[in-house]
């Protein structure tokens, strides 16, 4: 009779173990009652948790390894760029209206060449952004044609901003800094209306879609990486646990107490399981850390720094069209509100709007994220910022520059109800406080942006030799129970 | 000696039974209560307002709002006998979604910061503009500023005349209603002098009451409608942002504005506006 183990049968010398007057049992069954069947049946269990072990430790490290490529190298940093097409069209709008707004006089503010020569930066910018757009869609046959486009539409803007420009530089419509004529600002209303209408909402539905893919992938990622590391320890100590019985039923049944390959497979299994667990937890975290931290906040930030981008231009468009100065001000006012907002019952005007922003910015100065107020951009940002970090400081830097701009549109805004357009204008093309506030903003993305790279690089590098160093260590592992267990049953050949 | 065979396969069975647990507990965590994983769908609409949620004599809904509906329900893969309207007023469609007797509301939704607190917006699917309707005759308001010391409806839920007494700063007189209907029968038989609110629900009222109101033309701000959804239903919210970006692109949108109003003197526009993202 012989017994049948799960494992590929070697030749055994079964009629010796059978006693003699027993009945004859059917082959299917499992036979456990003589000893060498036992310490196979043991040793199979041992292999068959090490091999759940290493599947469980491989399709969570696999999990981990794919989720820091997509939103590390991938996905996350092309998406990165398209938040860049955004503000990169925005800006190309303020830099035709400032260019409008200085008609004859070249010189003001920081002058007319500079502000042709950004737009052409902008421009290469979007460029730039499209492509990786492009390339994030794929085959996705609605997102390519968003791209396509934004690509069309791009060149009719730009047709009908260059006639503007054009135009308004002729003899006849020469103007000095302030008042385009009517026949300029109409093209301009029209390359407007393009840009605002179609333009940027599909650049930044773009952004948009493109970035789901990034939080899908981290969702699922991040799950199965803490689940992996649940299943490892599970899978771990089951091994141990199978180990510990083979080598106490070895003891009992040889008398000897130690096994030294059992006692090495033991520990190796140790020192597999708790740096493979510890592994996966700083995986998760760095994943984390990587998508929100960094991220996400880098898009958010991307996206403030293109609306506030937006409201300077509304002040600019304030002072060019006073037709539509009405609409200008609401548009700005909703902007502002997007980016830092102030509780709706005591703010229902950009007055009101003036007045609240100064003490709400100065609560969240002295007294850290306990005291935030506000909701918007900076609000989220205000509430994840650890007091006493250089992300909290730089944050900080960065209202205090809004706080000036905003103090700088009431005094625009007063100068032009005064009946003082000039000094308005000049004040405005000198855009100081602006362009503070926009290197502060920039500076506060470039330091999420490396903690961003700084998490990737991190995983990165704890990841690397495990493919070889798990499959070793599992294979080693049941090397050792093979060279254990092997002297016993040579005792019962 | 079977105790050590038992002794293994308890530690097999333990084993097996903590990574099934773990698997089942962290398994539902994103989909929870998605409307991507029902089979029917309860859709809150308007019943109220001509061109936009209209509920006919038979009981049945029409309007913009409706129809948008429809097709962002059928490209989610709901079939036509699978979709319910129901009616939602404007006090009670935070309500609504958070206790979840509708699964989403297309119902002239304005999208806010405040309302974003307590739930989760797609789109909007349409930005709107607010403007004024008056009485034909009425020459005297040409601009949002005439209605200084006129008398003006103001609807309960709606936040519409806030931007014309707390934002503009101009101070008409506010007179109460209940809803839009009513502010527009108020106003023809003279007990109100404007009715303000977004340009699309003003369009609808325009085309049923003909030359006895007109819109004034001077759009005032934006207004974006959004689909409700309850808070954190991100999958749902992303699945209708991509119907919304093709109801565009296949030139649906065109089509149903010019079908609700064309007729209209409204210019509306037929491009894909920018969506709030779904947080």
């Amino acid at each position: 009779m012989s017994s049948t183990v799960r494992r590929p049968a070697s030749p055994h010398p079964s009629a010796a173990t059978r006693r003699p007057g027993a009945p004859a049992r059917p082959r299917r069954r499992l036979h456990l009652r003589t000893v060498p069947a036992r310490i196979r049946a043991l040793t199979a269990v041992v292999l068959v948790a090490v091999a759940a072990l290493f599947g469980t430790a491989s399709w969570a490290i696999g999990n981990a390894r794919t989720g820091l490529e997509v939103i590390g190298h991938d996905a996350g940093p092309q998406v990165m760029v398209t938040g860049d097409l955004f503000f990169a069209l925005s800006d190309m709008d303020a830099q035709v209206a400032t260019v409008l707004l200085l008609g004859r006089d070249h010189r003001l503010g920081r002058g007319r060449a500079a502000a042709l020569e950004r737009y052409e930066q902008r421009r290469s910018e979007a460029n730039r952004a499209l492509l990786q757009a492009a390339q994030l869609a794929g085959d996705d046959p609605i997102e390519r044609r968003t791209v396509q486009a934004v690509l069309d539409g791009l060149g009719r803007y730009e047709r009908l901003a260059g006639q503007a420009m054009q135009l308004d530089q002729e003899p006849q419509y020469a103007h000095p800094a302030g008042r385009p004529s009517p026949r300029v600002l109409e093209l301009y209303r029209q390359a407007g209306e393009l840009m605002k209408l179609e333009l940027l909402p599909q650049a930044y539905n773009l952004t948009l879609e493109s970035g789901s893919i990034v939080r899908k992938t981290y969702e699922s990622k991040h799950w199965s990486v803490r689940a992996g590391r649940v299943g490892v320890l599970a899978a771990g100590l089951a091994v141990v646990a199978a180990l510990l019985v083979l080598q106490w039923y070895l003891a009992r049944r040889f008398r000897r107490l130690l096994n030294p390959a059992l006692v090495l497979a033991t520990l190796g299994v140790l020192a597999v399981t708790l740096p493979a667990a510890g592994l996966l937890d700083s995986l998760a975290g760095r994943l984390q850390s990587a998508k929100r931290d960094g991220f996400d906040s880098v898009l958010a930030l991307s996206r403030a720094r293109a609306i506030s981008n937006s409201a300077y231009a509304d002040e600019s468009r304030y002072l060019l069209d006073p037709a539509r100065a009405d609409t200008y001000e609401q548009v700005y006012f909703d902007k502002s509100q997007a980016i830092l907002y102030l509780d709706a019952e005591r703010t229902k005007s950009l007055t009101d709007y003036h007045a609240g922003v100064g003490p709400a910015v100065e609560r969240f100065v002295t007294g850290g994220r306990a005291q935030v107020d506000f909701l918007g951009f900076f609000g989220d940002q205000a509430r994840r910022a650890e007091p006493g970090t250089s992300r909290a400081r730089a944050l900080a830097e960065v209202l205090t520059g809004y706080r000036a701009f905003q103090e700088g549109d009431r005094r625009l805004r007063e100068l032009v109800a005064a009946g003082r357009p000039a000094e308005a204008l000049a004040q405005h093309l000198q855009a100081d406080a602006f362009e503070r506030y926009d290197a502060a903003l920039v500076r506060l993305a470039e330091q999420h942006r490396t903690a961003f790279t700084g998490a990737i690089a991190d995983g990165d590098r704890r990841l690397r030799g495990w493919h070889v160093a798990l499959p070793g260590a599992c294979a080693v592992i049941a090397v050792l129970v093979l060279l254990g267990v092997r002297p016993r049953l040579a005792e019962y050949r | 000696m079977r105790s050590s065979r038992i002794a293994g396969r308890r530690a097999a069975a333990a084993a097996s039974a903590v990574l099934a647990a773990v698997a089942l507990a962290g398994c539902d965590a994103g989909g929870a209560g998605s409307i991507l994983d029902k089979s029917t769908l309860r859709i809150g609409v308007k019943a109220d307002q001509p061109g936009l949620g209209l509920k006919r004599p038979d009981g049945t809904f029409e309007g913009f709002d409706v129809d948008v509906a429809r097709y962002v329900a059928g490209r989610l893969g709901f079939a036509e006998e699978d979709i319910t309207f129901v009616e939602t007023p404007s006090s009670v469609r935070e309500q609504a979604l958070q206790e979840r007797r509708v699964d989403m509301i297309v119902a002239t939704y304005s999208i806010t910061a405040g309302r974003k607190t307590k739930v989760t917006f797609a789109g909007p699917y349409y930005v709107a503009h607010q403007d004024t309707l008056v009485r034909a005759g009425d020459g005297a308001v040409r601009n949002v500023r005439d209605l200084s010391g006129r008398r003006l409806c103001k609807v309960t839920g709606s936040n519409s005349w806030r931007r014309v007494t707390e934002e503009r700063k101009v101070p008409a007189r506010l007179v109460e209603t209940s809803s839009y209907s009513d502010c527009v029968n108020r106003l023809l038989s003279g007990e109100l002098d404007a009715v303000s609110t977004d340009d699309l629900i003003l369009a609808g009222f325009a085309a049923r009451y003909g030359d006895r109101v007109k819109i004034i033309n001077a759009p005032i701000s934006d207004e974006k409608y959004g689909i409700g959804l309850h808070k954190s239903d991100i999958d749902g919210c992303e699945a209708i942002n991509t119907a919304l970006t093709q109801m565009y692109q296949d030139g649906t949108a065109r089509r149903l504005l010019d079908k609700w109003f064309g007729r209209t003197s409204l210019r509306t526009n037929p491009y894909v506006p920018q969506f709030e993202g779904c947080g």
